[in-house]
């Protein structure tokens, strides 16, 4: 099992990847208090969420990322996307990324369905052309009808916000997918449908990261994962080993 | 549209109270027009360029967008506002018996340079903004005292001989006099103040760039 991983392409990998965020260090977050704290001069100082963290993902495998609260993930998920950068350490992502954010990120309220496909089409970045030519398979997958797309987002449930959200993202195979917790509000027919799209995604040659605390959502997704401690990866390897380390964790944790 | 009716509002009461008040002031409808379009505008831009990326965090956090985009998108929404309110204030201003030549063209170039240095104020301003998020609320409390500070209602031979030199430290007040050159009286501007605003364009747009670039590496822990 090993010996046929290591023979596949590698499309993510992190090397002693420490990425962080400033904080502040005396708890002066206006500008008013930087006024009156003149004689300070380090306002902010810097906080490493991931700590040298080691990590290979292949081309073409869905993996799981699992973590508590608070562990990195995101942050690491973000530095996939290059939205945050590394202090030490590098990350070669040799694909294009699409996030698959948090529900409704990136719609806009007073903008129809319709408008909004747009919008977050062209954020994701594709073409006008591209955009167009998908508009019909986007409504499709949505599920949304006629009088839904045409009418205001902020006028949707939480449900259809998130089916807008992952039918715009997925209307292009990406290179590599990001699905963060993103899934969990859609009802039991689009869950299983986007399971379907996500499959039949990785089948197509792309990679598919995916975040999630619901374990048989991540069980049925994923075949191989890593479980994310203090910024480091405590372990990597198939997912049931992954999985019951993570329910192993929760117990540890409720036992103290 | 909605945004017409400031500078509107502002003009009838300037008229009706001040036109009065400053009596050298010639055709003084017209004097105070030139100078409120221009600050219509910059007062627009530097307001929703300030808070484009707090507005925008939620995206920002999950997709690589090129942050800088956003600013410079809403001082173009403004530049194309300032061009689409030419046809209204136009028909105002030849009610005000203002006349069109050709050097009324070169108020293009002013507003390319003007809209440089907006954007730069607008950058610098929003970046500190990302950090410390009173720097929005203090830059709009500071915006009515830049307002009067800027002779758009009075003229500055009206101000006192020791206080010329303190108003010509504005920045604003050379775009202003460069405006009303044109548009007033006429005249095409002197290569001095050509100068002098684009030295003044050129500093504010490129400590705006600056500052943003070097603050934008942060801007992730403060959302």
């Amino acid at each position: 099992m090993e010996e046929t991983i290591t023979n596949r392409e590698v499309i993510i990998e992190a090397k002693d990847l420490s990425v962080g965020f400033l904080v502040t260090k005396h708890g002066i977050n206006n500008f008013k208090d930087f006024l009156l704290t003149m004689g300070i001069k380090k306002l902010f100082e810097n906080k490493e969420v991931l700590n040298d963290l080691n990590l290979k993902i292949y081309k073409g495998e869905c993996f799981g990322i699992m973590g508590r609260n608070g562990s990195g993930k995101s942050t690491f998920l973000r530095a996939i996307s290059g939205i945050m950068k590394p202090n030490k350490g590098t990350l070669s992502v040799n694909g294009k990324v699409a996030p698959m954010m948090a529900l409704g990120v990136g719609l806009e309220p007073e903008l129809t369905g319709l408008e909004n496909i747009k919008l977050l089409g062209t954020l994701m970045g594709l073409t006008q052309k591209e955009i167009k030519d998908s508009l019909n398979a986007i409504i499709e997958f949505s599920e949304l009808n006629d009088y839904d797309i045409n009418s205001q987002v902020k006028r949707y449930s939480q449900g259809m916000l998130a089916r807008l959200a992952f039918s715009i993202t997925v209307a292009k195979d990406p290179e590599i997918l990001i699905v963060d917790e993103a899934l969990t509000v859609g009802d039991l027919g689009f869950k299983q449908k986007c399971a379907k799209r996500i499959e039949e995604i990785r089948k197509n040659g792309s990679t598919i990261i995916y975040v999630s605390h619901h374990l048989e959502d991540i069980r049925s997704i994923c075949k191989r994962a890593c479980f994310i401690k203090d910024g480091k990866v405590l372990k990597v390897g198939p997912i049931e080993e992954i999985s019951d380390l993570y329910e192993l964790e929760m117990a540890k944790k409720k036992g103290k | 549209m909605w945004s017409l009716l400031t500078p509107l509002l502002y003009l009838a009461i300037f008229t009706f109270i001040f036109s009065n008040a400053f009596p050298d002031v010639e055709n003084y409808p017209l004097y105070a027009l030139t100078g409120l379009i221009f600050w219509n505008f910059y007062s627009n831009a530097t307001t929703t360029a300030i808070n484009s990326v707090i507005n925008s965090r939620g995206v920002l956090k999950s997709i690589k967008v090129e942050t800088i985009a956003l600013p410079i998108s809403e001082v173009a929404t403004s530049i194309i506002n300032l061009l689409f309110s030419f046809i209204p204030f136009g028909i105002l201003m030849v009610l005000f018996d203002a006349s069109i030549g050709f050097e009324t063209l070169l108020i293009f170039i002013v507003i390319l340079l003007f809209s440089l240095f907006t954007l730069g104020i607008g950058l610098f301003v929003c970046a500190f903004n990302v950090y410390f998020r009173d720097v929005g609320l203090l830059y709009t409390s500071l915006t009515p005292a830049l307002f009067y500070f800027t002779p758009i209602a009075y003229s500055t031979s009206l101000v006192p001989g020791q206080f010329q030199l303190l108003i010509k430290l504005n920045p604003l007040y050379h775009f202003m006099d460069i405006f009303r050159t044109i548009l007033y009286y006429n005249e095409v501007p002197s290569l001095q103040s050509w100068g002098i605003i684009t030295g003044i364009t050129a500093v504010f747009f490129g400590a705006g760039i600056l500052v943003f670039k070097k603050l934008e590496k942060g801007f992730i822990s403060n959302y």
